[in-house]
């Protein structure tokens, strides 16, 4: 019995940003100018055969659309204008929402009145919560503190941690399964040998290989190398704006989340004060990065921001508007504007909170997690295919 | 360079002029040139010898034309390249040089030296031809080409779409003609395509046209319901025997119904048969025709797969694709959500390509005659990706599957019909002969039958496909005309079509002159090349046939009447029927009976002069005398 054919998937894959796939005649040129396409991991040609037969089985198990960091170099070169490049975003996006087991994120990507709505809805929770529990507003000072107990934060900051946490692993757990694929395709290793607790079996492989490769996990976790090797100067360029977003976003996001207590402060750090440069970076890197992003993608100035899908942009304008009003909080403290200092801070909570909600578990940022892990389970592969020989 | 040596020639005597090609390098890299010349210039009858690095170039030419107009040669040899490359050349240069092109000899010196031997070897070989060359150009005779009187008029057997196109074109370069077709309809097989590629036009409308063309043409006469049943004659006087008789049966279309002739006016197109030409014979009734030409169009048929071939027979949801297309031809504005056939709704139909086509030894069976298709029938690819792109448009909840060996979309605009069909969503599968895909009748689910193909655009992987239809893009066969090709001695390729002479240099023209092809009768092809074919014989004809007479090589059977005594064994070993004929003859007051040639039926085989018991006859250029002087001039070399 073979793979059964289901075309009709295609179709629906249509909202994921997926419109050139059926023309792509097979050629495989996409794969041989590719400079990250390896033999046992080729791609793109390989994923968007599944994707044209229909075969959602071997997608979901396929690491490949997480290997790519789109340098575009295969929609350029392809003769049918297929555009690969676009295809393995879309399919990120799919498997984004294959690997999510609430549905959220398939209505997120698929359902623009969704996408809408559920940042609006998030944003009036936020609004409401406020107007209901605010603190006093003092308005001879600014007392930001007062307004919004940065200990009451704290405390829903680790909810809000916990439940996207939650959510992210499990749905990670789903890719976890789906990449390391039929855990009998492994070597067996001897009785004698499988009693060692670090032998134990996870999904076929030895606990051993998984812990020896963990080094690969954080690496490509902190720097993203792969991206870098891409190649040409305007591939390291867009490495660079993505290493900004990243780390701009982690920091702020360790800020927020973890070091509140630290970061919301009525009175201000001396210039040097540790939080305050990191508070800077971050700002710096997110509005560099997110308005590079922007202008590329409205000038469509490079094969990468050809195609945008609408949550390419509620993606940007949320971080950027988040950046932008916390200067703006920045700027009203430091000039002690009270009022002005609440509302701003209110309204930046109400860009914040369904950004990171949204995002964190269904949408972009899970790639945060899902591009390191996948390439460190495609190591481990390896290593567990040669292992006992 | 050249070296140039004069020699006194005796008397009017015979001046044999030796020029010598280095052809680049091609022979003077092997032969020793200097040296060849050195050896042949004291020959007899040699006159003058010269070298050059191209003889075949316009100095090279000019140099044997100086000789002939100083007076110095009146024989050529030229030593070079293989005859079948330039000897046309020279015989042209020394004719328009004033002289008899056939007082000239060619020595092969490239392809059966220079090319296969070197060193002092080569030299001393082409030395023996050069030497045998002198020695038959000395006992040359100047020839004139046969001149046979041409009737202007063509015959066109076959009225299908090419059939029409050269009709129409003779007859608008003035000749008369016969067109004969064995149906009672015109239009051939184009009348049951549906659109065309590349432009998308109904095939109807085309055929329709261009049969009203031919139709009211009065130079054109249609014999519908028409075999040819005889044949003689050559070039420019070729006589026909046609038979034309009521068909059997009031003629079915390939739908149920069946349709009455008397109900039909001229020019009616019925679907999947043709365009009615007025009228049909009652009784039946035999016809002569003469004729200077005669194209053949007799096109093609579609292959019919064996019993069980990918389930064909098996299963009523296995068609060919002809069937589809004419299925589809009948409805071309036809809509909705799922293409119908038989009656049912198809949600998932799949076409296989290659399906009597490019069939391999040992992989595919063969035919009855133990015959395989081993070529590509060319149009499938085309006309499948045509009908899947019209069925996606027109019921675009109807699936397609395609599974392919390769897509040889070749021809202008193809291409993008190819592209249009992925566009449109059409799944492409590849597969490999010995894996071809298998069609099942499936137990359960929601779908009739299931394609299974080890698909090598998946790496190979099984894939199944459950279809409600199944579609064979089946191949061309040419037409069986196993009688017409004994009759007019028909060349016939391996492929099992009529061949021509040259793919590139005679492309319409058949060995037997006077004979030219059009259309699929030659090799698979689509409506527009079967035009382009037939409009290619349609203007070799007229330029035959308009000057009235006919010019032909005369390099034919000749007999001494001095040495023949009538024996007739070479009219029984002469393949060509009516070349020798015995007749009557006065001698000295007696009759004697003598062999005759026919020089325009003549193909100057030599049958005849190897049986014949007193040498009375010689082929005119290749005498048995000049044959002896070049044997003896290659073993005294």
């Amino acid at each position: 019995m073979g793979a059964t054919v289901n075309p009709e998937l295609i179709d629906t894959l249509e909202k994921f940003g997926l419109a050139d796939a059926s023309v792509c005649f097979n050629c495989g040129n996409c794969t041989a100018v590719c400079s990250l396409s390896s033999e046992d991991t080729p791609f793109p040609r390989k994923v968007i055969r599944y994707l044209q037969l229909g075969l959602e089985d071997r997608l979901i198990q396929s690491p490949e659309p997480w290997l790519c960091y789109y340098c575009g170099d295969c929609s350029e070169t392809c003769p049918r204008l297929a555009n690969p490049g676009e295809v393995m975003m879309g399919l990120r996006r799919y498997l984004t929402s294959a690997y999510d087991w609430t549905g959220i994120s398939r209505l997120f990507y698929t359902s623009k009145p969704f996408e809408v709505l559920s940042i609006l809805a998030i944003a009036a929770l936020v609004g409401l919560g406020f107007y209901f529990y605010h603190g006093p507003m003092l308005t001879d000072r600014v007392a930001l503190n007062v307004f919004a107990p940065n200990r009451v934060i704290e405390v829903l900051d680790l909810v809000m941690l916990a439940v996207l946490s939650f959510l992210l692993l499990s749905n990670a757990w789903r890719l976890f399964k789906g990449v390391m694929g039929d855990p009998g395709q492994y070597p067996v290793l001897d009785i004698s040998d499988r009693q060692q607790p670090l032998n134990r079996s996870v999904r076929g492989v030895p606990l051993r290989l998984y812990l020896a490769e963990a080094r690969e996990f954080i690496v490509h976790f902190l720097t993203q190398k792969r991206f870098g090797s891409c190649g040409t100067a305007s591939q390291r360029k867009q490495w660079l704006v993505h290493f900004l977003i990243m780390t701009g976003y982690s920091t702020v996001f360790l800020l927020v989340v973890v070091g509140i207590r630290w970061f919301q402060r009525d009175e201000f750090y001396p210039l040097w004060h540790p939080v305050r440069l990191l508070g800077y970076y971050a700002t710096f890197a997110i509005l560099y990065g997110t308005t590079y992003a922007i202008m590329g993608r409205l000038k469509k100035s490079k094969t990468v921001y050809e195609n945008s899908h609408s949550t390419d942009w509620a993606f940007l304008i949320l971080l950027w508007l988040t950046t932008f009003s916390g200067i703006v909080i920045h700027l009203t403290r430091w000039l002690e504007m009270p009022l002005a200092t609440y509302y701003v801070y209110v309204i930046h909570l109400m860009i914040a909170v369904p950004m990171l909600v949204l995002e964190v578990p269904f949408a972009k940022w899970t790639h945060q997690l899902y591009r390191p892990l996948v390439l460190y389970l495609v190591k481990v592969k390896q290593r567990a295919m040669q292992y006992n020989q | 360079m050249s070296t140039n040596q004069e020699k006194k020639a005796t008397g009017e005597q015979k001046k044999v002029g030796i020029y010598i090609c280095h052809c680049g390098g091609n022979i003077s890299d092997h032969v020793d040139v200097e040296k060849l010349a050195e050896n042949v210039k004291d020959l007899d009858g040699v006159a003058v010898v010269h070298t050059n690095t191209f003889m075949c170039s316009d100095p090279g030419q000019e140099l044997i034309q100086n000789d002939i107009r100083d007076g110095k040669v009146n024989r050529v040899v030229v030593a070079s390249c293989a005859p079948s490359l330039h000897e046309l050349t020279f015989r042209g240069a020394i004719k328009r040089a004033g002289m008899n092109p056939y007082l000239y000899e060619h020595a092969n010196i490239r392809e059966q030296v220079s090319w296969v031997h070197h060193g002092d070897q080569a030299t001393e070989k082409a030395t023996g031809l050069v030497a045998g060359a002198v020695a038959k150009a000395l006992r040359l005779q100047p020839l004139e080409p046969i001149r046979v009187e041409a009737r202007r008029h063509a015959t066109v057997i076959g009225a299908g779409v090419a059939g029409l196109r050269a009709a129409c074109d003779l007859a608008c370069r003035g000749l008369e003609v016969a067109l004969i077709e064995k149906s009672p309809f015109i239009g051939g097989r184009t009348a049951s395509l549906g659109r065309l590629v590349p432009t998308g036009e109904q095939a109807e409308e085309v055929i329709t046209q261009i049969a009203a063309k031919a139709m009211a043409n009065d130079k054109v006469t249609i014999y519908s319901c028409t075999e040819v049943v005889g044949f003689e004659g050559f070039v420019g006087n070729f006589r026909l025997t046609l038979k034309r008789k009521p068909p059997e049966e009031p003629y079915s279309a390939a739908e149920p119904q069946k349709i009455r002739m008397d109900h039909l006016e001229k020019g009616e197109f019925l679907p999947a048969a043709g365009i009615f030409p007025g009228d049909v014979p009652d009784k039946e009734q035999e016809i002569f025709l003469e004729t200077g030409a005669i194209v053949m169009a007799t096109g093609f048929r579609s292959y019919v797969p064996g019993e069980g071939e990918y389930g064909y027979l098996h299963s009523d949801k296995v068609i060919t694709l002809a069937e589809l297309v004419e299925l589809i031809a009948r409805y071309p504005d036809r809509r909705g959500r799922f293409l119908q056939v038989k009656g049912k709704p198809v949600r998932r139909m799949a076409f296989i390509h290659c399906v009597g086509s490019r069939q391999i030894p040992g992989i595919h069976e063969p035919d009855q005659d133990g015959r395989l298709n081993e070529y590509c029938s060319r149009t499938c690819c085309a006309a499948t990706l045509q009908a899947a792109v019209q069925i996606r448009s027109s019921f675009p909840e109807t699936q397609i599957f395609d599974f392919y060996r390769d897509i040889r979309t070749y021809g202008r605009g193809q291409e993008e019909v190819y592209r249009e069909a992925s566009r449109q969503r059409v799944t492409f599968f590849r597969f490999e002969p010995e894996d071809p895909p298998r069609v099942q009748k499936s137990s359960g689910g929601k779908f009739p039958l299931l394609v299974s193909v080890k698909d090598t655009l998946t790496f190979g992987e099984q894939i199944d496909v459950p279809v409600d239809l199944v579609v064979l893009a089946t191949g061309m066969e040419p037409t069986p005309i196993k009688e017409l090709v004994e009759m007019m001695k028909l060349p016939v390729g391996a492929d099992g079509f009529l061949q021509e002479v040259h793919p590139k240099l005679r492309p319409v023209e058949v060995a037997n002159t006077g004979i030219l092809l059009a259309g699929t009768c030659q090799a698979p092809m689509d409506v527009g090349e079967a035009c382009n074919a037939a409009q290619a014989a349609a203007a070799k004809t007229t330029a035959m046939l308009a000057r009235g007479y006919v010019e032909l090589d005369p390099f034919v059977a000749r007999v001494d009447p001095e040495r023949c005594k009538g024996t007739g064994l070479c009219r029984e070993a002469c393949p060509i029927e009516g070349a020798i004929e015995l007749k009557e003859r006065q001698v000295d007051g007696k009759t004697v009976v003598q062999a005759q040639i026919t020089p325009a039926l003549c193909t100057g085989c030599g049958i005849c002069v190897a049986v014949c018991p007193s040498r009375a006859l010689d082929i005119n250029g290749w005498t048995l005398e000049q044959y002896e002087a070049m044997v003896d001039a290659i073993v005294a070399a």
